[in-house]
């Protein structure tokens, strides 16, 4: 199989995450910050040090920040439903997934917030940038936005967010989900006071675990229950990162993360954006030799897209373009990728597109192959 | 040596706090609370072996929340 559909999940774990996730549940498998017996200790420094690995990694003030959830859709519920009140008003991009838009559009249904969308100029970082600022009211508590369109991988002005955020007192949150492990981010240069990540993507984790760094308190939770903390009292701990984990975490996940960040730390992050950005060149250079394609982005460019592509191909269904290639073993993401706002901005929401999304693994063979297979369609 | 029990927050404050303290030279480990610190359920704290005042100045500098110092013997 042919797998370009890493932007829905890295398809391929490396061997080191593999060894990780089964040495956890083979030498790690107590309860980690629980019991307290040497096996449970060992389990909680395993907990600790990817936490202490993902602040470095993302530039975060210190490990404690860091939370595990079940996945980044769970960590952006955390900050937008955690730190927003009544009468709050939000901006977000015009390209956010669901993960944003539908917490966004129910707290806005239950009369709580309301939000606007600023509108992403392709190619223009200034403009996209002014349209932000634009928006702002004297209500505005958080823009929150994507630091990549998993659609068609732009990458917005996230530094000069943060930045005006700072100046106005506004928090500032970021969904990385489609970014971290493969553009370079600091929370501290970028001033991202919550960072919202998929580990299963970029850091080649395995499914079921997210992460938050949150640099800011978040006032409410949206899950409460046993932390291993201040067991005796019936009020849930404020104290991060227990706070947000209640329940048992994610062990072999974590273990996946910690592994994760080592096989991207030792390839280079420059390394694979590099190689991943390359492929897509080729793969946007091929297309355009294909009578009938429809391509939404200039080409793309390193620091300018992360290494995601979206096509059609004629008129068609992006579904039925899918199909094809899944039949050949090539797979795929066709549709809307949870993201309709972007797809509205695209003016394809009637037939959505198909994407492409590269890996570390991927090479340029089997880019030709697909691109074969695109001129017989 | 005097040794000390600083409860922290939680196991992450914990380890962090022995990680932190282990760094400035000290000798610090980390061990499940008891009901002799008058804490029951679940919670940890950190061992230390050295001058409390110092450590506690460490940890203060690198935002490690302490709950309560007690000396251990």
């Amino acid at each position: 199989m042919i797998y370009l559909d890493n932007a829905a999940t890295t398809g391929q774990k490396p061997q080191l995450v593999q060894k990780a996730v089964l040495n956890a549940l083979r030498e790690n498998a107590a309860n980690p910050g629980r019991s307290g017996h040497q096996l449970s200790m060992k389990s909680a420094i395993l907990v600790y040090k990817c936490r202490e690995k993902l602040a470095e990694f993302f530039g975060a003030s210190a490990p404690e920040h860091v939370v595990f959830t079940q996945n980044c859709t769970q960590s952006i519920n955390c900050v937008l439903k955690g730190v927003l009140s009544p009468g709050d008003h939000v901006i977000v991009s015009s390209l956010e997934h669901n993960a944003v838009m539908r917490p966004l559009e129910t707290l806005c249904r239950n009369r709580e917030i309301t939000y606007d969308m600023a509108e992403v100029i392709f190619d223009d970082l200034d403009a996209t940038y002014r349209s932000f600022e634009r928006l702002l009211r004297p209500e505005t508590k958080m823009i929150f936005c994507m630091h990549a369109s998993n659609v068609t991988g732009h990458v917005l002005p996230i530094a000069q967010i943060g930045e005006l955020c700072r100046k106005k007192g506004i928090v500032f949150g970021v969904d990385a989900a489609q970014s971290a492990g493969m553009l370079p981010i600091s929370m501290e240069k970028m001033k991202i006071d919550y960072l919202c990540i998929a580990p299963h993507k970029g850091l080649y984790a395995p499914m079921g675990i997210g992460v938050l760094i949150a640099e800011k308190p978040i006032p409410k939770t949206i899950l409460e229950g046993g932390t291993g903390t201040d067991s005796v009292n019936f009020a849930q701990p404020n104290l991060l990162p227990e706070q947000l984990e209640s329940g048992t975490v994610n062990l072999p996940g974590i273990a996946g993360v910690s592994a994760g960040i080592d096989f991207v730390s030792q390839k280079g992050i420059d390394a694979i954006y590099r190689h991943e950005t390359a492929l897509l060149e080729q793969f946007y250079d091929g297309l355009l030799e294909i009578p009938g394609v429809r391509l939404y982005t200039a080409r793309p460019q390193m620091g300018r897209f992360a290494p995601v592509l979206s096509f059609n191909l004629r008129d068609d269904e992006s579904m039925l373009v899918g199909q094809y290639l899944d039949r050949l073993g090539v797979a795929v993401r066709a549709g809307l990728h949870c993201a309709p706002a972007a797809h509205q901005r695209l003016g394809t929401i009637d037939v959505g597109t198909v994407r492409v999304c590269p890996s570390v693994f991927t090479n340029r063979e089997e880019i030709d192959r697909v691109l074969f297979y695109l001129k017989k369609y | 040596m005097k040794r000390y029990w600083i409860v922290t927050g939680s196991i992450t404050y914990a380890l962090r706090g022995r990680d932190i303290l282990r760094r400035a030279g000290f000798k610090a480990s980390v061990e499940r609370l008891t009901a002799q610190l008058g804490y029951v359920g679940c919670g940890y704290t950190i061992v230390l072996s050295g001058d409390i005042r110092q450590a506690e100045a460490v940890l203060k500098d690198a935002g490690v929340k302490i709950l309560k110092i007690q000396e251990a013997d």
